[in-house]
Formats: structure tokens, sequence, C-alpha cells
């Protein structure tokens, strides 16, 4: 089966230990990869990095950047290749998000799977109270 | 469709490992798998592990399972052993 590539990217050592916490949920993660952009890392160095990251898990269905913050430099970077077809951004990357990728069981486009990213990222927030103290809001209420 | 109840009896509960063991195991069957929360009316399908962990289901936490499908049966008794064993955490 083909699956959408994931290639996460972020300031320092995020992007390496999302990837290792969501290994360590569901297995290794083949076509999924990290990429850390160094706080003084020029730009050139780290485009290279994240197009060598980008064709290491592109198999042909496209491939979804997940970037840590809008407006940082991990998405303006990752912007210089959305210009590819085959390449979509999503940006607050969370452990959800990676895990909603690893678990691709149907083909999906790029366009579906980023909308089931993008709207999974945002359910996944939650205030915990809600789900495990309602009575404690009622309370606050 | 089979209906039925199980607990949770691991001490870390249903957990994003323990969830993922689940839901591997669940993807191996045809069947459909829900499990279901009453008291707080949440319901979760079984193969999908951010669903599973929406459930948020501590230790003591008794929940129903529906399983409808081909394979029914296999599937019904692969999901009871496995919170009877407690993921394997017992």
């Amino acid at each position: 089966m083909k699956k959408i590539g994931g290639v996460i990217i972020s300031h320092g050592q995020v992007a390496n230990e999302l990837l290792a916490a969501a290994e360590t949920v569901v297995g290794e993660l083949k076509h999924i990869t990290a990429v850390s952009i160094g706080w003084h890392d020029d730009v050139e160095t780290a485009k290279n990095e994240v197009a060598r990251a980008i064709k290491k898990v592109s198999d042909g269905s496209g491939v979804l950047l997940l970037t840590d913050m809008f407006g940082g430099t991990p998405t303006n970077i990752s912007a210089m290749f959305l210009e590819q077809n085959d390449v979509e951004i999503i940006t607050g990357v969370n452990l959800p998000m990676v895990i909603k990728i690893a678990s691709q069981n149907k083909e999906m486009t790029l366009s579906e799977m980023s909308q089931a990213v993008e709207s999974q990222g945002k359910q996944a927030i939650y205030r915990a109270s809600e789900l495990l103290m309602p009575q404690k809001l009622k309370k606050d209420a | 469709m089979l209906k039925g109840k199980v607990a949770v009896i691991n001490r870390l509960g249903l957990h994003a490992r323990a969830a993922a063991q689940l839901v591997r195991l669940a993807s191996g069957f045809q069947s459909k798998i829900k499990l279901i929360r009453k008291d707080n009316s949440v319901i979760a399908d079984a193969k999908s592990i951010l669903n599973v962990l929406t459930l948020a289901a501590s230790k003591g936490v008794d929940l129903e399972i529906e399983v409808e499908g081909e394979d029914e049966q296999a599937a019904f008794e692969a999901v009871q052993k496995i919170f009877k064993n407690g993921f394997g955490e017992l």
C-alpha cells in the first residue's frame, strides 16, 4: 500500500523526540522522518536537509511537512517546497498528528490526509478535566 | 453482533502503548469493534488509537464491547483476552 510520507521539522530536538515518542507507541515508522533545524544553521543547509528528508519518505503519493509553529524558520523553510505539487504543510505539530500519519490504513490523497491531520491535531487538544472530571468544571461555573 | 463487558485491570490503564496493542489486535479482524464507556458516553472504534485514547479508561473502569462481522466470535474473544491479561503488564 502507498503511504503519504511525513517530515517533522522543528527548532531544536523537538522533531526527533516527537518521532521517537510516536515510534514507542506504534512501532517503527519508515515513512516518517524528522529534521531538527539548529538555532544557528544557515538557510541553505537547512533547506537541503529538508529536501533530503522529503526524498527519503516519498513513495510518489505525497509528503506532509509537520512544522512546530507558523511563522517560525522551520515553517518558512518548508514553505520553499510548497510549489511542489506533492508537498503540503501543517503547522503546530503535536503527537496525535504524528500518530495520525503513522496509522494510515487506507490509501488517501495528500489533500485528504492534510485535512485529516489538521483536524486531528485540533481535536486532540482537550482541557483534560472536561473528560476526566466534568463535575469539577460544573463547580467552577 | 456480540456484546459484552471488559474491565481495565492494569495499573496504568488504557494508556498509549496499551491502546496501540489493542488497535493492532483489532485491526487483524474484519469485524467492527466498538468500545463504549457508559459513564461518560464515549464510544471508540477499537481500530483507531486516537479514538481509543479518548475513552480515558484508567484502572478500574468498565467498558462495554460490541463486535459485529464475519469473524466476530474470534475478535470478541481476543479483545476480552487482552483486557484480562492486562496488556501483558500484570
